[in-house]
């Protein structure tokens, strides 16, 4: 019995036809039938291995199903993340492995059917294990054992390219028709492209995967640490080279001019949107961070100062303790007022931590700014506040 | 593994630190193998090309063990510097003043390395800890890196600069890398493979070899980097020069006119050497960013396809890539090639063309194509036989159209 590749291919067609952005992506696979691969799996280097009788027995729409599915194991990277986390959490044997392919099931098949495209028979959700939607495969791996609710999973095989384990039937990177990892990143890089081209028709999923692809989420410590580091350091405060007096190394070098290391510690000063719309805890892990950051550069306590600001900047004092600002305030936020008290200690570098919903200053102030942004998630209708200006650098948080 | 000569006997008069050293100098031994190393291709790439090399990686994951074996290999002696441990002036020149300054001026005189690897002629100067240097000596820095001048002296041809830095995150009180300084390196993130890591220790690490130039293919070399930068930089204007704005770029790789001029000459050299896609495309995402860098490539690859014009000319020779996707954007190219200009026997080739994709690969890839040439028909054309062939394609279409 040889493979019915017409239902095979009109199956791809069908995919393409309901996800045209993932057109490239599923023309890049390249078919190998097998007879020892149960239903359909890949491998690292994009291969799609097909089992005859799978496809005699599937009906088309649920064919382009699996196609998509195993689409997404590629263009997600996941054989190279699941590596990535058996190296990090040591784990080893064919079971984490298996494990591996049930979560990135999970977070391939949460979102990836419907409109126009059958969820294949036997098609793994999180729900089964009573697990909620829209997590990334790494979640769902610290949420889950093996065990008797996984039993019905066993059976689970989308080959190498969804695991990283490698298989019997695969090829190897010296087989045919393999793609190079430069070669990869063209085909990811195409449909990302085809995704933020046309973003109307394309899933959440598909979107966040986009923006994402080439571009991964930094954390928000590390960015609003290298923000208020570099605008600390830069020339005018911190720790530099100064010709105002002699280098301890003159003594030995009459005759040369030197420059010595000087240390001018930074005043910062931090102004903090009090109104209704900002938690306690997205201000205080900032708040502390900040303080951290300004310790490790050589910043002294009784240099930093901190405002609360709502509609009128409330306060003003050293900073002894992250926890000892009382935040007065509640409803609207007029950031002006609080640069206005802020610029009047003269600092070095203002650090604003808002949500962006407040009128800002006309004219850059005299000092470095850095304004610390926590997102909002505006209705369409809702009034849309203006973006901070383009001197200040900004770093959302959250 | 059986080791074969017997362990040297210590002579009897040796003090205990004689024999230390006599086992120090058995661990230092190791041998090299020749093994694909992208990273370390990537290296020599960008060191052969004459361009300054920025490896971001964490402490200790052997950047130095890394340039300690590139030196060899190239055979330079190699000058590291810790930047963050010197001042301004060791890189701009130490002001001397001298018996008359109003006449005679100032001179600046350059540190004993600089003059050491000036009087060599050659050299591997290895800028170490970039990250963690303060700003006044990023700044002297620029000097040595863009205009290789250090003091008074300027650097020979000869001499190579790499540096190293510690992503943002490891390194505890980094300051970020200047835009300015930033766009004049390749940047290559460097990390350890776990296999090269384990063979290493066991005595065997990966060779670094200079990639060769092959003389006869210098001209088209530049003539196809030339072609392939301006072909994207035409398309895509915006390219040219972006500042980067977002937190996560600073410091990193970014497009301006000079470092698309540093990727023509990685492409040229990687061209002229036959070096690998993978570690071109290391090389040129090190300079231009992830994006426009990708952009690039994707472009290549598109340059590589056939040109539909020359397919139109002679279907019945046509070659059609392997890979699917890429056939598909040769049979796009090929039906756009007609709308854009229709005539019956450009019409008719294409349907030629179609026939050969549909006999010598996936169908599907043929039912867009032709449902799109069937409709750019004129009315006076005729239809071809071929076109029976493909009857087979429009039952494919109707399959799924069945299944919806």
């Amino acid at each position: 019995m040889s493979m019915d590749e017409e239902k095979l291919f009109a199956a791809r067609l069908h995919a393409v036809r309901s996800r045209p952005y993932l057109a490239t992506a599923l023309f890049a696979l390249h078919v190998v039938e097998s007879r020892s691969v149960p239903t359909m799996a890949v491998d690292r280097h994009w291969r799609c291995y097909v089992s005859p009788s799978f496809v005699d027995r599937t009906p088309v729409e649920e064919l382009a199903g699996v196609w998509v599915h195993e689409a997404s194991h590629l263009l997600r990277d996941h054989h190279a993340r699941c590596d990535r986390f058996a190296v990090a959490h040591e784990l080893t044997g064919p079971g984490e492995r298996l494990r591996m392919n049930i979560a990135a099931d999970f977070e391939i098949n949460d979102d990836v059917f419907g409109d126009g495209l059958a969820k294949p028979e036997g098609a793994v959700v999180p729900e089964m294990l009573h697990l909620s939607e829209g997590k990334l495969m790494e979640e769902y791996l610290r949420q889950f054992r093996l065990g008797p609710y996984t039993d019905g999973f066993t059976w689970l095989d989308c080959g190498s390219g969804a695991d990283g384990m490698d298989r019997e039937w695969d090829m190897g990177p010296s087989g045919a028709h393999g793609l190079t990892a430069q070669e990869q990143d063209a085909v990811r890089f195409r449909v990302a492209q085809s995704i933020t081209g046309a973003p109307g028709n394309v899933s959440r999923g598909w979107q966040r995967w986009a923006e994402e692809a080439f571009q991964p989420p930094q954390p928000w410590r590390d960015l609003l640490g290298a923000a208020v580091r570099s605008a600390i350091s830069t020339s005018g405060a911190g720790e530099d080279y100064t010709y105002g007096r002699p280098s301890r190394r003159s003594a030995s070098l009459p005759g040369v001019v030197l420059p010595s290391l000087r240390r001018r510690p930074p005043r910062v000063c931090v102004i903090v949107d009090t109104s209704g719309s900002v938690s306690d805890a997205e201000l205080g892990s900032a708040i502390v961070e900040i303080a951290a950051i300004t310790r490790t550069v050589g910043g002294r306590r009784d240099l930093i100062s901190a405002f609360s600001c709502d509609t009128a900047a409330h306060l003003t004092r050293p900073l002894c303790r992250a926890a000892d600002i009382p935040f007065i305030g509640g409803g609207g936020t007029d950031l002006r007022t609080g640069f206005a008290a802020a610029v009047r200690t003269r600092p070095d570098v203002v650090v604003a931590l808002t949500d962006g919903q407040t009128p800002w200053p006309l004219s850059k102030p005299l000092c470095r700014t850095v304004v610390g942004l926590f997102p909002r998630h505006h209705e369409p209708d809702d009034y849309v506040p203006s973006s901070p200006p383009d001197w200040a650098r900004v770093v959302t948080i959250g | 593994m059986p080791i074969s000569a017997p362990p040297p006997q210590p002579p009897a008069h040796a003090t205990p630190l004689d024999v230390a050293t006599d086992l120090l100098a058995l661990l230092a031994e190791s041998a090299t193998e020749p093994r694909t190393d992208i990273q370390l291709e990537a290296l020599t790439l960008a060191v052969s090309a004459d361009l300054p090399v920025l490896l971001w990686g964490e402490p200790g994951i052997g950047k130095t063990a890394a340039l300690t074996q590139l030196a060899d290999a190239l055979d330079l002696p190699l000058t590291t510097v810790i930047a963050s441990v010197h001042e301004p002036s060791d890189f701009s020149g130490l002001p001397v003043i001298g018996e008359d300054p109003a006449v005679q001026g100032v001179p600046m005189a350059p540190p004993d390395w600089a003059v050491r690897l000036v009087r060599a002629g050659k050299g591997l100067l290895f800028l170490d800890e970039l990250s963690t240097a303060p700003p006044a000596v990023q700044a002297a820095l620029l000097r040595v890196v863009l205009e290789r001048r250090i003091g008074a002296l300027t650097l020979p041809p000869g001499v190579r600069i790499v540096a190293a830095a510690n992503p943002r995150a490891s390194a505890a009180d980094g300051w970020e890398l200047s835009p300015p300084l930033a766009n004049r390196f390749v940047h290559l993130q460097w990390s350890y493979d776990h296999d090269v890591v384990v063979r290493g220790l066991g005595g065997t690490w990966p060779r670094a070899v200079l990639p060769r130039l092959m003389p006869e293919k210098l001209t088209d070399a530049v003539m196809f980097a030339r072609r392939a930068v301006c072909g994207l930089l035409v398309a895509r204007p915006a390219l040219v020069h972006q500042l980067p704005k977002n937190e996560v770029r600073r410091g990193g790789a970014w497009p301006s006119p000079r470092s698309w001029e540093m990727t023509l000459r990685l492409i040229a050299f990687a061209v002229a050497s036959g070096t690998s896609r993978d570690v071109l495309s290391m090389v040129v995402r090190g300079t231009v960013g992830d994006g426009p860098g990708l952009e690039l490539l994707a472009s290549m690859d598109r340059m590589d396809l056939p040109d539909p014009e020359v397919l139109l000319a002679d279907p019945a020779v046509a070659v059609l890539p392997e890979r699917g996707d890429l056939r598909q954007a040769v049979l796009d190219g090929v039906v756009e090639a007609v709308r854009a200009r229709p005539e019956q026997s450009r019409w008719d080739a294409a349907w030629s063309l179609l026939v050969r994709a549909w006999e010598t690969g996936p169908p599907d890839l043929v039912v867009v194509p032709a449902s799109t040439l069937a409709a750019l028909r004129r009315e006076d054309w005729e239809v071809p036989a071929t076109i029976e062939q493909l009857v087979d394609v429009v039952s494919l279409s109707q399959r799924v159209g069945a299944g919806r």
